[in-house]
């Protein structure tokens, strides 16, 4: 698991749906090129949903990380045109 | 045996943990993230249900039995019931799926969708603006006829609620075949959002679908003319918890709904108490659940 320099992290463990999915997306509106951010989610649907919705805006994945039990750790690398 | 209803919401609660299946979820991903993933799984799952439970109805197993209809109480109920819905977090099996994974804020949401819900149908609160609503309703259709046997289709109970193919005068088949093509076209013949996830979208939908259907079959054994019921089951739980009435069989399904989801989301290390960081969510979420359950209320379902 390579070390990644993170620059924001959005924590939105215990959120309603669709809130963790909603402010990844502005996050990642809000953040520059080539800023890395790191999600933490614990809502199993929105895992499976943000990596769709990042590489649509044109950002990367790169890596989801489970950790134990229901938590989970999304690097984003943010790209804009 | 009454307890089918519990095994069947089992089944069903795990198969919803597994598919993330959400109504609430589906709608808005189409129109907030251009993804249509969950609303595919949704309505392939209303297609194989369509025609699984005409084919029991078919071979005499089931009688079909739609609720009345009532146009102004199922429109506007329904409206109500979808903002509701988006405050709760989830749809009515969203949030009793997500309420056996751990999610708080569900179980809030839960609470106060079926206490409404059960409160409106026994004098409670808001039980007068249901009964107005009430009024609204359109007569039911005789489907055949008692002593001759003769009618327009022996698929339903000799008198049930009006239909697409009641309204319109022509073979349910034909209104099922229809349905289910243009839903398998969506489905099949548009592109389809990407996405991981644990069971694929197909599988999810044709489990769901079968599992929906024979829920019919079983819980027409105990005499319940009907299939899976949420509002309905929440509703029974409220009623044994308050006046010590007896578990229904859509109370034991619902019941077996989140104990499934528990099962299956601690199988899946997937379970998990939690909880918001922002205690307004809590606020808003029981505010949802009421709005839920008087729209669900209203709109009959």
């Amino acid at each position: 698991m390579a070390d990644y320099e993170v620059s924001r992290v959005i924590d939105v463990r215990g959120e309603v749906c669709p809130v963790p999915d909603v402010e990844t997306k502005r996050a990642i509106k809000g953040a520059k090129d080539g800023e890395i951010l790191k999600v933490l989610v614990d809502y199993p649907l929105s895992v499976e949903r943000i990596p769709e919705s990042v590489k649509k805006l044109g950002s990367e994945i790169l890596e989801v990380k489970k950790n134990g039990g229901s938590d989970w750790e999304i690097y984003v690398k943010v790209k804009k045109q | 045996m009454i307890f089918s209803g519990f095994l069947i919401g089992l089944i069903f609660g795990a198969l919803l943990q597994r598919s993330r299946m959400c109504f609430n979820s589906a709608f808005r991903d189409v129109l907030l993230f251009k993804d249509n993933y969950l609303l595919k799984m949704a309505l392939l799952t209303v297609a194989v249900q369509m025609i699984l439970v005409h084919l029991l109805a078919q071979m005499g197993l089931i009688a079909l039995a739609p609720s009345g209809l009532n146009w102004v109480a199922n429109i506007v109920g329904a409206y109500i019931f979808g903002l509701g819905m988006v405050l709760a977090g989830g749809c009515a099996s969203g949030v009793t799926y997500r309420a056996g994974e751990g999610l708080t804020t569900a179980w809030f949401a839960a609470i106060f969708y079926g206490g409404t819900a059960y409160a409106m149908r026994n004098g409670g609160v808001f039980s007068g603006v249901w009964k107005w609503f009430q009024g609204f309703s359109v007569a039911p259709f005789q489907y055949f006829d008692q002593t001759t046997g003769e009618g327009f289709s022996k698929l339903y109970l000799q008198k049930a609620g009006q239909t697409l193919p009641s309204v319109f005068g022509v073979n349910p088949w034909i209104v099922v075949v229809i349905c289910a093509a243009l839903i398998l076209w969506y489905v099949f013949g548009t592109q389809t959002s990407e996405r991981e996830s644990k069971i694929g979208l197909k599988t999810a939908a044709v489990l769901l679908g079968a599992v929906g259907a024979f829920a019919w079959y079983f819980s027409e054994l105990v005499g319940r003319n009907y299939g899976m019921g949420i509002t309905g089951g929440w509703s029974n739980i409220w009623s044994v918890w308050l006046s010590g009435k007896p578990f229904s069989w859509d109370g034991l399904s619902v019941f077996g709904i989140v104990v499934g989801a528990a099962i299956s989301a601690v199988m899946a290390k997937e379970f998990k108490l939690r909880m918001p960081r922002n205690p307004i969510t809590y606020v808003q979420v029981m505010g949802g659940g009421i709005i839920m359950g008087f729209g669900a209320t209203i709109g009959g379902g």
